[in-house]
């Protein structure tokens, strides 16, 4: 047994993969153990804290199971029920509990550490009162998100409306229209993640704009590698609604909840679980091999680099303009690179199983 | 579609008596005889042998829905005096013994919970009961299938996966505090959205509170589920 195998489930898709390619990543292995124990002990921190109307949900390296040194915590309380007041009282309490639990503040914009509500996140779709924070909760509520303490129900039921918005208002969704097979891939769906990925581009410039260099480096690789893993692991999961890729069963009946079903299992697993997913089941093919390698590779580098406390603290302090004469974001450089490379070749390669969905989905 | 008829509890709460009264002639081929609390099983029990029933092709007694496993054991003891052709439905999360209730065979009925409880909601939880209860059959609560789902796709894949044990539906509307309620347009279009999944010979029994004024109409819109398929 490698050293890694057992940090796992033992359901764990990347595990199978690194089984499959005969490797092993160790520091995706141990952030996954340490964010399973802060889950643990986050569930058991608030235990009897919410009621079944609402959830406590985590956002960030927890939700994707990568905790590493000095990760912060991104929550929100979710409430999916009848207004009552008493949700402002245990939000208080939850935060209350969780700064003297060690736990830092959420980040600066403010978009969590705060009450969410289901109608705002399923309802505001788009048009103007689609507010930044609202795409952000929303977005990352599918593709990264868990719920923590004793009730999940609010969480699952947000999750499968949010779904069946997209869905339902596709109208062209597993339609046969003529003689054309049905489209399967979920284009509303595909297109708000696209626009939070470009989003989170932009406001990366926003914030180096709003916050002068502090942070530039890290959060520059971010954007390149967790938050790409983010919106590649999404784009995975539209893909995987076409029965020609998944094996999910074609026929058109009952198509709201079957793709739902479908959406619903990918996105109970963590990003990198959904991408390991996708390579698993293409893994008789050398390119897609050779891309999960690279892609797996580059990751588990990432997370031990940033598991190194003077290595992060370098890359969280350094100046834009001592930016690129630093080794060590030099070094993180290159990983990113590499992890390009892999997101090139498994989307963008004549040959992947991604590439004609990709140009004809992903571009115009 | 099966068998049509009422939970008598919807009808007349605690009476079944009267809410037979209420159901006759009304043409109506099943009835669920409910005795969701305790003190109600014994009456209900005592009267079995000689209520006229002959009208009803489907007859089941819903089990009290809470008890303490000091109880379970003399509910269990009253219920073994049904007709076996009644099915006895039960909620999986007042269970606390389930080898007291292998002994009803494919009699027992278990229900899909709503969301409030902590077992028995999912096709998944539901999974691990039927384990226990091997030969047990199911009644698929829609409301409670929405109300925990209201994309009806954890109800899809409950009719999915167990198709083949599916002998009563219980239909109705349900507020978010769990009260029943006459049937609203949108639960209709919800519901027969997985209508189709549902076996035609199971009996569908109306938990809706109405009054019996009001009987026939709710029966109208109950038949409405099952007659729009979506394509």
């Amino acid at each position: 047994m490698s050293m890694a195998e057992g940090l796992f489930d033992s359901a764990s898709f990347i595990e199978a993969l690194a089984r499959e390619l005969g490797t092993e990543w160790r520091s995706i292995a141990s952030a996954r153990k340490t964010a399973n124990e802060k889950i643990r002990a986050l569930s058991k921190l608030l235990e009897g804290e919410t009621s079944p109307d609402a959830s406590v949900v985590v956002h960030g390296s927890l939700a994707r199971l990568e905790f590493t040194n000095e990760s912060d915590l991104d929550w929100t309380l979710l409430v999916d029920g009848r207004a009552n007041p008493q949700h402002q009282t245990d939000l208080l309490r939850i935060r209350a509990k969780l700064s003297a639990a060690g736990f830092g503040e959420p980040g600066q914009e403010r978009t969590f550490g705060s009450l969410s509500f289901s109608h705002q996140i399923i309802h505001m779709i788009g048009g103007e009162e689609d507010s930044n924070a609202n795409t952000t909760r929303r977005i990352l509520l599918l593709l990264e998100a868990s719920a923590v303490g004793d009730y999940r129900m609010a969480f699952e039921a947000v999750r499968k409306n949010v779904l069946d918005r997209y869905l339902r208002e596709d109208h062209g969704l597993g339609r046969r229209v003529g003689n054309d097979d049905p489209r399967w891939i979920p284009l509303f769906l595909l297109n708000d993640i696209a626009r939070y990925w470009r989003t989170m581009a932009v406001d990366f410039a926003y914030k180096q704009h709003s916050r002068g260099s502090d942070g530039y480096a890290l959060r520059s690789l971010k954007l390149g590698i967790s938050r790409k893993l983010i919106y590649s692991s999404g784009l995975v999961s539209c893909f995987w609604c076409d029965p020609a890729l998944s094996g999910q069963d074609p026929s058109e009946r009952f198509r709201y909840q079957k793709t739902i079903a479908a959406l619903s299992e990918m996105i109970s697993i963590t990003p990198l679980e959904r991408m390991a997913k996708f390579y698993l089941t293409h893994s008789k093919s050398s390119s897609m091999q050779e891309a999960a390698r690279l892609f797996f590779g580059a990751y588990d580098q990432f997370l031990q680099l940033l598991d190194i406390p003077e290595k992060r603290r370098i890359l969280k302090t350094l100046t834009v303009d001592a930016t690129y004469d630093d080794r060590c974001f030099l070094e993180a450089r290159e990983i990113r690179q590499r992890f390009k490379d892999a997101i090139r070749q498994t989307f963008l390669q004549e040959g992947s199983p991604l590439y004609k969905r990709i140009i004809e989905f992903g571009v115009f | 579609m099966g068998s049509l008829g009422f939970s008598t509890g919807a009808l007349a709460k605690g009476d079944f008596k009267l809410a037979l009264q209420q159901m006759a002639g009304k043409s109506l081929s099943a009835v669920e005889l409910s005795a969701l609390r305790v003190e109600e099983l014994p009456q209900l029990m005592e009267s079995a042998s000689s209520l006229d029933l002959g009208c009803y092709r489907y007859v089941s007694v819903h089990s009290p829905s809470s008890f303490s496993a000091d109880e379970e054991g003399r509910i269990v003891e009253l219920l073994h005096s049904c007709p076996k052709n009644w099915k006895i439905v039960v909620h999986p999360d007042a269970i606390k013994d389930a080898s007291k209730w292998v002994d009803f065979g494919k009699q027992l009925v278990i229900e899909n919970m709503d969301r409030r409880k902590a077992d028995g909601r999912t096709a998944d939880e539901l999974a691990r009961w039927f384990a226990r209860l091997p030969e047990a059959l199911l009644c698929v609560d829609l409301a409670h299938a929405q109300q925990l789902d209201t994309t009806m796709t954890e109800a899809y894949l409950i009719l999915t996966r167990f198709q083949d044990r599916v002998c009563q539906i219980h239909i109705s509307e349900l507020d978010s505090a769990s009260h029943h309620y006459p049937l609203s347009q949108g639960t209709m279009t919800a519901f027969s959205e997985v209508a189709g999944l549902i076996p035609k010979d199971a009996a569908v029994i109306i938990e809706s509170r109405v009054t019996a004024d009001n009987l026939e109409s709710e029966v109208a819109k109950a038949k409405g589920v099952f007659e729009v398929l979506p394509a």
